[in-house]
């Protein structure tokens, strides 16, 4: 089903999805655009490329609580936190950032172990994907054609919205998403012509061009694999890194966490907050051992788990090619170009 | 029920906290608000357990210790007097009520001027009301 | 500016090759090629045809005296700095992080850096607002006046000023956005400590999440482990995903240190840092 509605009522849109659940939708802030809770319709905003913080925060947040305690109270008082199962929207998703949701799957549901935090808003959430606009060019950072994804696949998504003009199409992908686009009064009804228009963008979306790098998993890991202890190439990749942590936060495939206890007078919570192999004490071992003491061996391990390890293990490589971690990285750094130099070296 | 502050006292072993003593010995009076907790030397102290204290909900705090040149440690006074400088200047930035947070130089004979600092400080603090800005709640 | 970037370029890669090539020195820090035009990286140059990828535009913000810390203690490095990256060399001197005679100091006096991001010109409202490196062994094109100058404390009055209660709502607001990423601490030149405070357990000196207490904590004490050290080159700023402007609280503490102890840093190697030092004259006002 397409249906359609203008840019001018986004937040009339915006007010019909609140009603059928949590809204998430980029808003626009001092430091640039981020996916947050809806709570006025009017500051849903599209004009947006992409947001800072990838939108994998609404299924695995940066906080995420899983047992409230008091010390010195027996263990069967602690309260475990419940999963969050309330129906959830998320709109606006670019199909880079929809295709890592499937990655993410593989980790929190896919090996057999399922994170019942991760499924609940998973399940409870309906995609609203967005189509790049394919009138401006990509952004010098992004490559998510070089990972085989077209600015404008509705593949994930539940709904996928193409914007013509001052329309914008709303066309349901899955059956939540036609049950969706049904409930939800104040849409018009699609033409044909709409429905051509839609195809036709999908269509070049496919062909659209981003910074494109011919790539094969396959011989991406192998020539990762043989450099391993290159120690000459992992320096010099990382002459520049400060090891900060910008590009594991900014990006939405990547789901290491620490699990932490943070207690204050008497009470407190064990919860789980993002961490990232790039900090210096990722590795730091009780004994006092760290494995990963130089930034080379660190950035070493980041691209190496993302390009060579997670194809092994899971037949895909960990990125969407987005751009984010470039885009924030504090000294440029170009995460994939570090790939290309290991196709070459 | 009108407010009881909680103020937090670092006082420095060898001057303030005898000081404080001797205020106990000769029995002068002063607010029971304060709690002491005792440091080798004001240079112990480190910035941190100021912002600490105050995320922890203290209202106020004091800090005592020796007259700068009659250090039990020569110099640790004289360390101090800068770096508590700048804790007071970034928690007077960051927009915390200067009065909240003060030194002084109370040395071992001086008993009163402990308990009358102490009197001043839970009145000034009183008048301020409850900390709210840093308290974790 | 009498010398162009293209200029300096060309100096600084004739530089850097003759250093590499005497073995006066084992590594040359500068800028690279980045992905783009407007993004230069840092760069490290460590055999003479390196010296062909040093790179010098408007965009070159970042301070390579952060990688001085890196390498093993007597390592011969030239390292490339601007106006306030020099003052960060001076400082780790100072501190005894890495000794004056294992440098070769280039120095480029330069007006006209900017911004990436938003493409302004970069002047004392986030930066030290100088434009002449203040200690170098080559100059690297000739020293900038005539150019306006720029107080680097000039952009606080209007904080200053501020109603005490609004600029704490400033600062929670602004601090309330923190992630977490570190990028502010990893950027900076003086932040080297191993392991960093906050990464401490025993004890732990703030919460580890994304919240405001943690990263009050964070943010605070890391102002204040900054005091009389931070040379306001702006890159913890500038790293910042979300655009917190640390530098404005950074500004507040050295002009604080500046005031009280009539030291700026990193301005002479015979200095020592404000915190470690004392002088019996130091006035007790300054603590009213």
């Amino acid at each position: 089903m397409l249906k359609k509605t203008t840019v001018n009522q986004l937040s009339d849109l915006a007010s019909a999805l609140m009603e059928k659940g949590t809204l998430v939708a980029p808003v626009r802030e001092d430091a640039g655009f981020q996916f947050r809770e809806i709570t006025d319709a009017k500051r849903v905003d599209l004009n947006f490329h992409n947001t800072v913080i990838s939108p994998k925060s609404v299924f695995f947040p940066q906080t995420e609580d899983f047992v409230r305690y008091r010390t010195g109270r027996p263990m069967q008082e602690a309260e475990p936190v419940e999963p969050q199962g309330k129906p959830l929207i998320l709109f606006g998703v670019r199909p880079c950032d929809v295709k890592s949701f499937e990655i993410m799957d593989i980790h929190f549901s896919g090996t057999g172990d399922v994170d019942p935090y991760w499924q609940a808003r998973r399940e409870a959430a309906a995609i609203i994907g967005y189509a790049f606009d394919l009138g401006a060019p990509a952004e010098p950072e992004e490559f998510y054609q070089t990972l085989g994804i077209g600015a404008a696949d509705p593949e994930g998504s539940d709904i996928f919205m193409v914007r013509r003009g001052d329309d914008l199409l709303l066309k349901s992908i899955t059956g939540k998403g036609e049950a969706l686009l049904t409930g939800m009064g104040g849409l018009a009804g699609a033409s044909a012509d709409d429905e051509k228009f839609f195809d036709d963008t999908v269509a070049a979306g496919r062909d659209f061009k981003t910074r494109f790098t011919c790539v094969d998993a396959e011989v991406i890991t192998k020539k990762l694999e043989d450099l391993f202890h290159n120690t000459d190439f992992w320096e010099k990749a990382s002459n520049a890194c400060l090891s900060c942590g910008v590009c594991t936060f900014a990006c939405p495939t990547c789901y290491c966490f620490d699990i932490c206890d943070e207690t204050l007078f008497q009470q407190g919570t064990r919860r789980r907050v993002w961490d990232a192999c790039m900090f210096t004490d990722f590795t730091l071992e009780a004994s006092g051992h760290n494995p990963r003491t130089k930034v080379y061996q660190r950035l070493r391990q980041k691209i190496n788990h993302k390009y060579s390890y997670h194809v092994r293990k899971y037949g895909v490589i960990s990125c969407v090619g987005c751009g984010r971690c470039t885009r924030y990285c504090p000294v440029n750094i170009d995460i994939f170009s570090i790939v290309e130099e290991a196709m070459k070296a | 029920m009108s407010f009881e502050p909680k103020i937090l006292g670092i006082a420095c072993n060898w001057c303030t906290y005898t000081g404080a003593d001797l205020a106990g010995t000769t029995r002068l009076q002063y607010p029971q608000n304060i709690r002491v907790v005792r440091v080798m030397c004001s240079s112990r102290i480190n910035p941190s357990f100021i912002f600490r204290a105050f995320q922890l909900g203290a209202d106020g705090v004091l800090v005592g210790g020796c007259h700068p040149g009659d250090c039990h440690y020569n110099t640790g006074n004289l360390y101090a007097r800068r770096r508590l400088a700048v804790t007071k200047k970034i928690l007077e930035f960051a927009g915390l009520e200067p009065g909240r947070f003060r030194v002084e130089w109370i040395s071992a004979s001086e008993g009163n001027k402990f308990a009358q600092v102490v009197t001043e400080f839970t009145g000034q603090i009183k008048a301020l009301g409850p900390q709210t800005k840093f308290k974790i709640s | 500016m009498a010398v162009s970037f293209q200029q300096i370029e060309e100096k600084l890669k004739t530089e850097a090759r003759r250093l590499l090539e005497s073995g006066e020195v084992s590594l040359v820090l500068a800028w690279g090629k980045g992905y783009d035009e407007k993004h230069p990286m840092p760069y490290v140059a460590k055999c003479p045809s390196d010296a062909d990828g040093i790179v010098f535009n408007e965009y070159c913000t970042h301070n390579p005296a952060r990688y001085l810390v890196r390498y093993p203690r007597g390592t011969k490095i030239a390292v490339a700095v601007k106006a306030a990256d020099s003052r960060a060399v001076v400082q780790l001197i100072q501190e005894d992080k890495v000794k004056r005679r294992d440098l070769v100091i280039l120095g480029i006096p330069v007006y006209g850096i900017k911004n990436p991001k938003t493409g302004e010109l970069i002047d004392g409202k986030t930066t030290c607002g100088l434009y002449n490196p203040v200690l170098y062994d080559v100059l690297i094109g000739e020293e900038v006046h005539g150019q306006p100058v720029s107080s680097p404390y000039a952009v606080l009055a209007e904080y200053e000023a501020m109603d005490r209660d609004a600029r704490f709502a400033f600062w929670k607001k602004e601090l309330d956005r923190c992630i977490r990423c570190y990028a502010c601490r990893k950027a900076c030149p003086m932040c080297y400590c191993d392991p960093c405070f906050i990464d401490q357990r025993k004890p732990r000196w703030g919460e580890k999440s994304p919240e405001p207490a943690g990263n009050l904590m964070y943010h605070l004490t890391r102002f204040h482990h900054l005091a009389g050290r931070c040379i306001d080159c702006g890159e913890c700023s500038r790293a910042c995903p979300v655009d917190i402007p640390l530098y404005l609280f950074h500004k507040k503490v050295a002009k604080d240190c500046e005031e009280m102890f009539g030291q700026a840093a990193g301005m002479s190697i015979e200095d020592k840092p404000v915190l470690v030092n004392f002088r019996m004259e130091d006035s007790d006002k300054i603590l009213e």
